[in-house]
């Protein structure tokens, strides 16, 4: 994903993250006033109450129903504490109340004195907790997926319960499945749209095909994996394409094989370029292999493998692998190749099937543009693919067939002294007819010269008969016989 | 001159079976390694073609095989059972044709319906035979089906290995094969050992039979 784009995912959730500031108040209270910028209580419209919801939220939103009511942080952020009455009745948790997820809220003292969340995210986070008191299952769910590892990581950008649900309306789950309710949008924008547009999106969109699916059915919602980590994604596809093995065995040989290694997408995004992204796997159960697994420090090898910055050769590929085989134990670990589209947004532009890829020739050619661009990858400590850059030429070099004996794409990824040995095995057999050719050639004008010298020898003496003279191939008719 | 028959019917319908074949599976072969250098047909039919005649060559390897295991002309594999005799024998062989030829020397081997291979030939016939041609075969059906096969392809190392394999035993026939027609042409005629490979019926020496 791109930077920019998460930092704007941030920036956007300047309307959704709110809260804690229930400790200020628009009573004008000297409170904190530091923290808080109190709108005024005669501003705008009269808090209306509503109806559907207890008297006790009716209390709170009497003063949280107006709009303009906000929170300064230190960071200058503001938050607005308006909640809307209406949609919050709406949503699914309007039977929880107020005091459902607020009980922290002493409703006397309330508010009382300023929470320092030096910024409206540290607050937001601070606050999402209350939702594990009534959905632990998500949160053990959450735990453990990309997102929540990127946050213990220090991205802060990345999403929370709230992101995703506004406490305050949020809505069953259909809504949530619905193209527009879309939450990832907002920080995976052009995903989003490649998305949107692909015959996935439109299906579901344009059409209401509910069965196409949604960013949330391929990569579920809560237990998010990193897209290149697993087969998760691609068992995902065939739940709800089953057969489709079979489908593509009507015209494709070694159809299983070609599923195997190739992404879905690198045949059904017609746009996309392609590359291939070599896994270091265990031998046997062709496992990926992850940092720290076998101690071995691989991050760091495949990086210093890569002696002058231009991306690993052959020699130095070959011997990374030597060295991490000598440390995770002999022929435990090797290279598996899988071709791949070259970035998430044209992972997500698949076409319907006319346009799908079926040329051969597309991949079983030298210089197919799969194999111009290729990377070495392990599973870093958190489960994320860690990438590292590899020259093209890996792939056609003869030390290949010990480094990755398991990857091999027909004419692709052939092997380029092999071709040499064939024109010298070609120009070997020519040479075999014309050598012998030449030879007899010799041979004979040899004999000849021997015999004429034998006979001016003879001298005067009567003609000596001639050997067997050149009388075409027929030769091995011995004369005499 | 005499005529001797060394070439039973099943011997020669294998042996032209399998020398079309041979040319068939070089030519869709180098199409399918070489695709952009040559593009005399699609690389998907290349495929196609390449497999089938695999398989029909492996069936013809069966009948070469059988004919030689059920009838005893299995013989004329294994005549010289002496390792040195065999090894004097074929420098006798290679001397001929690399200088005895040229002068008009007879040809050391004298053929026989039990003897039609001379030691260079028979060593290499059965090399080619027994290890390269099943290995090739192998293999073959090892890339045929990479996913039946897994097992297989991993024991051996991976599919790249295998295919290594299969491409230099490729490598090998190419010139082998130019090499085999070419000496082929080296009979009393140049046609006719060509002749004998259709009829069953090689033209002899009489002397030869004394050495029997
Ligand atoms: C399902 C739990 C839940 C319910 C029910 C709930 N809130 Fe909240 N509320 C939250 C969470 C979580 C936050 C913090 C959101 C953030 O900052 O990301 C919050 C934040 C707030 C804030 C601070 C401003 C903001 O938007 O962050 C106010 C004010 C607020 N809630 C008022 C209310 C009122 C009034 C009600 C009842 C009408 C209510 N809440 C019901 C969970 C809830
Ligand atoms: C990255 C966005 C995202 C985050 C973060 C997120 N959710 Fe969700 N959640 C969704 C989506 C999308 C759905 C509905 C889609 C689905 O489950 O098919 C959903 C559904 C739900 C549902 C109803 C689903 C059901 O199976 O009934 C609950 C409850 C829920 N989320 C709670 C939480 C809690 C609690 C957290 C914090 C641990 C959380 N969510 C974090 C996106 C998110
Ligand atoms: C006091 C308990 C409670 C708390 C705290 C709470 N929820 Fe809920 N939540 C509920 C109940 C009850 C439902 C309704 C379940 C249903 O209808 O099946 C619900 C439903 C949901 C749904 C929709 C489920 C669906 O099937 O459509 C989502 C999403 C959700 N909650 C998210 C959150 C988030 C996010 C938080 C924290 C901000 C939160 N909840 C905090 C009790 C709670
Ligand atoms: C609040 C912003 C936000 C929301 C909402 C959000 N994400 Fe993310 N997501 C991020 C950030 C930030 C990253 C890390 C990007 C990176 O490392 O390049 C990320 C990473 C990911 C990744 C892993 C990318 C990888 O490198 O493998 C996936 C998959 C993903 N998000 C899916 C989703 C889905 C599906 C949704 C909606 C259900 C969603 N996200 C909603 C911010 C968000
Ligand atoms: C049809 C299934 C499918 C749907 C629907 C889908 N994705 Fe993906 N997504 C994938 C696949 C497949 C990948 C690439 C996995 C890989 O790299 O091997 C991917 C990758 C990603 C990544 C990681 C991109 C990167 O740079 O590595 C993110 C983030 C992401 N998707 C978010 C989303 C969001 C947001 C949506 C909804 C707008 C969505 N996806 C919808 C299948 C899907
Ligand atoms: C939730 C179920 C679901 C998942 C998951 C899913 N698809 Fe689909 N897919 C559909 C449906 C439904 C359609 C038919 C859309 C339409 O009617 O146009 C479809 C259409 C397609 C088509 C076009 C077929 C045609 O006839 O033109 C392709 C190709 C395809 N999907 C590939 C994928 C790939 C690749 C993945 C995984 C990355 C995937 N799908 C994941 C449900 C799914
Ligand atoms: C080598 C390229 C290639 C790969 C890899 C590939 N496909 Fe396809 N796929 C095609 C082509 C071409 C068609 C169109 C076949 C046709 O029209 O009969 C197709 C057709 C389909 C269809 C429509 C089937 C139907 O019923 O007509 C689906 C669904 C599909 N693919 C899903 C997938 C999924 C899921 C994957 C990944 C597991 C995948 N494909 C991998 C090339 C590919």
């Amino acid at each position: 994903m791109d930077p920019a784009l998460t930092r704007n995912g941030l920036e956007n959730r300047g309307n959704t993250a709110r809260l804690g500031a229930l400790i200020a108040a628009f009573l004008g209270l000297a409170a904190a006033a530091h923290t808080v910028v109190a709108a005024a209580p005669e501003a705008k419209a009269a808090a209306q109450t509503v109806a559907k919801l207890s008297d006790a939220d009716n209390t709170c939103l009497a003063c949280h129903s107006f709009e303009g009511m906000e929170k300064k942080f230190a960071s200058g952020e503001k938050l607005s504490l308006q909640v809307l009455g209406a949609s919050f009745a709406q949503s699914v948790h309007a039977s929880a109340g107020c005091a459902g997820c607020h009980a922290d809220v002493d409703v006397a003292k309330h508010p009382g004195p300023a929470k320092k969340f030096k910024t409206a995210r540290e607050h937001s986070l601070a606050f999402t907790g209350v939702c594990r008191n009534c959905h632990e299952d998500k949160f053990k769910l959450y735990e453990g997926s990309v997102h929540e590892k990127l946050l213990k990581s220090g991205v802060d950008a990345a999403p929370v319960c709230t992101d995703c649900h506004n406490p305050h309306s949020v809505k069953a789950r259909a809504a949530l499945a619905s193209i527009s309710g879309v939450s990832c949008r907002k920080c995976h924008e052009p995903i989003f749209d490649a998305y949107a547009a692909s015959m996935h999106g439109t299906a579901r969109g344009k059409l209401g095909h509910s069965a196409a699916p949604i960013c949330a059915d391929c990569h579920r919602a809560h237990d998010i994996g990193f897209a290149g980590a697993s087969d998760r994604l691609k068992a995902a596809c065939l739940g709800c394409h089953q057969g489709v093995a079979d489908v593509h065995a009507r015209w494709l040989p070694n159809a299983a094989r070609h599923l195997d290694v190739i992404a879905c997408a690198a045949c059904h995004s017609p746009a996309a370029e392609r590359k291939v992204d070599l896994r270091l796997v265990e031998s046997g159960t062709q496992a990926r292999v992850a940092e720290g697994d076998g101690n071995a420090e691989l991050e760091n090898r495949l990086a210093a493998a890569d002696k002058d910055g231009k991306g690993i050769d052959a020699i130095e590929l070959w011997n990374v692998l030597r060295e991490i085989n000598r440390d995770r134990g002999e022929g435990r670990t090797t290279l598996r190749g899988r071709l791949e589209v070259r970035t998430g947004v044209q992972a997500h532009q698949l076409a319907d099937k006319s346009q799908a890829l079926r040329t051969c020739e597309t991949c079983h050619r030298q210089g197919a543009d799969p194999f111009q661009n290729v990377s070495v990858s392990i599973i870093g400590v958190d489960g994320r693919p860690l990438r590292q850059e590899v020259q093209k030429e890996v792939l056609t070099s003869v030390l290949s067939v010990d480094s990755m004996g398991g990857f091999y794409a027909v004419g692709g990824t052939r092997i380029k002294l092999l071709d040499l040995l064939l024109v010298l095995s070609v120009l070997g057999g020519l040479a075999v007819p014309v050598g012998h050719q030449m030879l007899r050639w010799m041979v004979r004008r040899h004999l000849r010269l021997q015999a004429e010298a034998a006979r001016a020898a003879a001298g005067a003496a009567a003609g000596g008969e001639a050997s067997g003279g050149p009388s075409g191939p027929g030769a091995s008719r011995a004369p005499g016989k | 001159m005499k005529k001797i028959y060394v070439h039973p019917l099943p011997v020669r319908v294998w042996h032209w079976v399998n020398a079309a074949g041979f040319v068939a599976l070089i030519v869709t072969g180098l199409q399918i390694r070489y695709v952009g250098v040559f593009d005399f047909m699609p690389f998907r039919a290349a495929v196609q073609w390449h497999n089938w005649i695999g398989f029909v060559l492996i069936a013809n390897f069966f009948v070469w095989l059988g004919f030689y295991l059920f009838t005893d002309k299995i013989r004329v594999y294994h005549p010289e059972l002496n390792p040195m005799e065999h090894f004097r024998g074929s420098m006798r062989q290679l001397q001929y044709y690399g200088y005895g030829l040229f002068k008009g020397d007879p040809n050391p081997f004298h053929i026989s319906a039990y003897r039609k291979f001379n030691p260079v030939q028979s060593m290499t016939y059965q090399v080619v035979m027994m290890i390269l041609v099943p290995v090739q075969f192998f293999t073959g059906v090892v890339l045929w089906d990479t996913r039946m096969f897994s097992g297989v392809i991993e024991f051996f190392g991976g599919i790249r290995v295998v295919d290594t394999i299969h491409v230099l035993i490729f490598i090998f026939f190419v010139s082998y094969i130019i090499i085999h027609a070419y000496m082929g042409a080296l009979g009393h005629t140049p046609s006719a050992h060509y002749k004998a490979m259709f009829t069953g019926w090689e033209e002899a020496e009489e002397t030869g039979e004394a050495r029997h």
